[in-house]
């Protein structure tokens, strides 16, 4: 017999499919956009703004792909000369894939986050993100569909 | 038991070579969520009956909830 101590947690936390009641929620790694853009540390705002056009978000990772920091709006529309590195935002928060989509959204509520929310493994890897609008869209839409299933 | 940690992959590894999985929290929380294929035995009911239904031929994997 093998005991698979980190258990069924550390399996949701990398975004593993699961089985049961809980296939009928939304849990974020679901919806998650994996097409974020990513950086390196020593790439240049300039060049990561004019490859990363029409985003607002672009998240700085390791060869690993472990978020190591976020460039917003105002960090892009920065010194274009200036590296990642030294106009991030340094360890930003992040959410587990197996959070539903109702608790992240209560989270971004309470802080008042209205841009997108990183989702990463539990160490850290970039497993997507989902804005404010999408998260609020996407539950409204499925919360439509339960009222007509259930009339 | 083994002391061995094991990670998502080596899960994987060893259900696609004919592992059992076995989930061993209770019934309610298995039917709200379980890995797939995992089949319950609840721990305060795992005793010889229960675990009759195991293959023992095939390696045998349980899980709980987390390392806690």
């Amino acid at each position: 017999m093998i005991d698979y101590k980190p258990g069924k947690q550390a399996w949701y936390e990398e975004n593993q499919p699961r089985e049961g009641k809980a296939v009928d929620e939304i849990w974020i790694g679901d919806v998650a956009g994996s097409d974020v853009p990513r950086c390196g540390l020593t790439e240049m705002i300039g060049d990561i703004r004019r490859r990363i056009e029409g985003w607002d978000t672009c998240v700085v990772v390791d060869s690993k792909g472990v978020v190591l920091g976020l460039l917003r709006k105002k960090e892009l529309d920065g010194d274009p000369k200036a590296t990642a590195e030294q106009m991030m935002r340094p360890g930003p928060k992040t959410f587990r894939p197996n959070v539903t989509l109702q608790e992240l959204l209560k989270s971004m509520r309470e802080h008042e986050i209205q841009t997108n929310s990183l989702v990463t493994t539990a160490e850290g890897r970039l497993l997507g993100a989902i804005s404010r609008a999408d998260a609020e869209a996407t539950l409204a839409h499925e919360q439509a569909a339960e009222t007509r299933t259930d009339s | 038991m083994s002391a061995q940690v094991f990670s998502v992959a080596d899960v994987k590894q060893l259900l696609d070579q004919g592992a059992q999985l076995v989930d061993v929290l209770g019934e309610d929380e298995f039917e709200h969520d379980h890995l797939p294929g995992a089949i319950n035995i609840p721990l305060k009911q795992l005793d010889a009956t229960t675990a009759a239904r195991l293959d023992r031929n095939r390696p045998v994997l349980v899980y709980c909830n987390d390392f806690g």
